[in-house]
């Protein structure tokens, strides 16, 4: 795949709104798709998570300008999009849906789409040839789309999404249905654009995608933001909720018995045929600075420590399905 | 996430500014992606057999022992079922599912995405329809003067050739109408088929006929107009013509009037479709439905 070229970029290299959603609702009749939802989204690549139907399309096709809010405002790049051709030149879109002009090959569909964001006949030729480079479809562009893998289809609507050089991506499931090396190959496409300056909006509702993209997420349900931020700030938002902690150690009985009598212990798991302890803690700052004198009380011997919270699949659960 | 400190990325008003030259490069690509996209599809197979039929039908009729008189037949394949039934149902096909076409097969959001106004982008895929829809139109009646002439001294002296190209030119004023018309509704309503074909029913097939005023609000009647006023007709078949559709040379509007009011028609209806375009959402189904 060829490099990324670099994204000239306004301003310093400090955290920078993008995207800005000011209590922003949607609804589709009595469906509502968001509900009062007000962030902004800073510069560089950011996880749109939230479990199907929690309105991350919504999001996406309102920062887009395809659709209206029926109350609150959507800007990009502090911009109205709605019915503002001209923001569309500064943004880029890889939409959900599986959808192409099947009888075109990736090079007609990306040049095309070159060819309608303005650029001539050349231009768009050798732009179409640039994008498509760089999402690693350079020996298939001369193909019919129809003939396309699940994997080469994506990485075509990431090029048409690119084509144009905008300074902000927003990228709909962009992994969805992808086999793994093609899923290897476009994280590290959204990785590299990042690095290179362009700010990219990734949804998804299979949040290991997202944390192998970045730790900022936006999480959404059932049309509300739910929470914002770095991973590891999203779960001191959740301190309310219990944090597990997973001991491994060769006493787990013993172990077992003296947390027992901690106040900063909600619960007590035995995992494996007791060679480890799944421990539930609301103070887990607190649980975590006695551990090494529990580790050292009499054949206790704590091995091994680790948080699933670490892991962006329990921070989901802790502020979705709680 | 660390707190938002500025909006220092945001872009001035003015680089968000139109550039016309873009803007029509832009819209001359999507011209030619219209024209690409409705010349393949089982659409123009439908359609060529379908023009196949009537011309198949004068030939039949044609080469009979006792052959069916040409000027009948022109009257009644040419001037009654093309403007009545083949070319309000070609631009519904077209002109119709020009916007529906996109947003079932989900391509719609790669034009919506791009730096071009609505509004425009209706006008550019409503010209491309157009463009198509009057060259399969005047294809088809080509074809069935030569069928229905192929035989005759009259194709060879050069008036079956005037009138193949008169009524191409009032063929094509018919298309602006009902183009601009069931582009439209392909904007107003999803089921532009089902209200369009209604319309060719009852407005274009009953209302045209009615020897009332109300005939005047129908494609049909300025397309006869036109062709008591323009084509150069034998005075017997102009007579019998004038008859059959109750038409008198003192009540009609003269040519460039029908000509002015229905390309006024066909823009202010156009003008609608496009300010209705603009204004409507076209949300694209998701696999989640999010």
């Amino acid at each position: 795949m060829d490099p990324i070229p670099t994204c000239e970029v306004v301003g310093p290299a400090e955290v920078e709104t993008v995207v800005e959603f000011r209590a922003v609702s949607k609804w589709y009749g009595n469906v509502i798709g968001l509900n009062k939802l007000s962030t902004r989204i800073p510069r560089g690549v950011i996880g749109l998570l939230g479990p199907n139907g929690a309105g991350k399309s919504t999001f996406l096709q309102l920062a887009t300008g395809q659709l209206y809010p029926s109350q609150g405002a959507v800007r990009v790049l502090g911009q109205p999009v709605w019915n503002n051709p001209g923001i569309n030149r500064f943004i880029g879109l890889c939409p959900e849906q599986d959808a192409f002009y099947e009888w075109m090959t990736g090079m007609d569909f990306v040049s095309t789409c070159a060819r309608l964001n303005g650029m001539g006949r050349a231009k768009a030729r050798a732009a179409a040839e640039k994008a498509l480079g760089l999402v690693g479809m350079t020996p298939n562009m001369n193909r019919a789309i129809r003939g396309y893998s699940k994997g080469m289809r994506q990485r075509t609507k990431l090029a048409q999404a690119l084509v144009h050089e905008p300074r902000v991506l927003f990228l709909d499931e962009p992994l969805s249905g992808t086999d793994p090396i093609a899923r290897r190959d476009l994280i590290d496409v959204i990785r590299d654009m990042g690095a290179a300056g362009r700010s990219v909006l990734v949804s998804s509702h299979v949040l290991h995608e997202v944390q192998a993209l970045t730790s900022n997420i936006v999480l959404l349900h059932r049309g509300r933001l739910v929470a914002e931020g770095n991973v590891r700030e999203i779960r001191d938002l959740i301190d309310k909720h219990p944090h597990h902690i997973v001991l491994v150690c060769d006493r787990c009985r013993a172990l077992a018995s003296r947390l027992a009598s901690c106040e900063d212990v909600d619960g007590i798991q035995f995992l494996d045929a007791e060679s480890r302890l799944l421990v539930q803690t609301r103070k887990p700052d607190t649980f975590y600075a006695r551990l090494p004198a529990l580790s050292l009380e009499d054949g206790l011997a704590i091995r091994e420590v680790y948080s699933e919270d670490d892991n962006l699949e329990a921070v989901f659960k802790y502020l979705v399905t709680k | 996430m660390n707190p938002v400190t500025s909006l220092k990325n945001n872009i001035e008003a003015s680089e968000v500014r139109r550039f016309p030259g873009a803007e029509l490069s832009g819209l001359a690509a999507l011209f030619v992606l219209s024209l690409r996209q409705q010349t393949r599809g089982r659409k123009l197979l439908v359609l060529v057999l379908l023009y196949a039929l009537p011309c198949a039908l004068a030939i039949v009729l044609r080469s009979l022992s006792r052959p069916a008189p040409a000027d009948i037949l022109e009257f009644a394949l040419i001037y009654g079922l093309v403007p009545h039934a083949l070319a309000p149902l070609t631009a519904l096909l077209y002109a119709g599912g020009m916007i529906q076409d996109e947003v079932e097969e989900q391509t719609l959001t790669y034009l919506l995405v791009r730096p071009l106004p609505r509004p425009a982008l209706y006008v550019c895929k409503l010209l491309a329809t157009l463009l198509l829809t009057t060259v399969l139109v005047t294809a088809a009646t080509t074809a069935l003067y030569l069928a229905i002439y192929w035989n005759t001294t009259e194709i060879w002296d050069g008036s079956i050739t005037r009138r193949m190209v008169q009524t191409a030119g009032i063929m094509s004023l018919g298309q602006v109408g009902y183009c601009s018309l069931f582009g439209c509704l392909g904007v107003l309503t999803r089921r532009t088929l089902i209200a369009g074909v209604i319309y060719i029913v009852v407005v274009e097939g009953l209302l045209a006929n009615l020897r009332f005023m109300v005939r005047s609000l129908t494609v049909v009647y300025y397309v006869r107009v036109l062709a008591i006023r323009w084509l150069d007709l034998p005075q017997q078949i102009f007579d019998r013509w004038q008859k059959d559709w109750g038409l008198s040379l003192d009540q009609i509007p003269d040519g460039n009037s029908c000509v002015l009011k229905l390309l006024g028609f066909g823009v202010a209806i156009t003008l609608v479709a496009a300010l209705g375009f603009s204004r409507r959402e076209f949300r694209m189904k998701t696999p989640e439905g999010g």
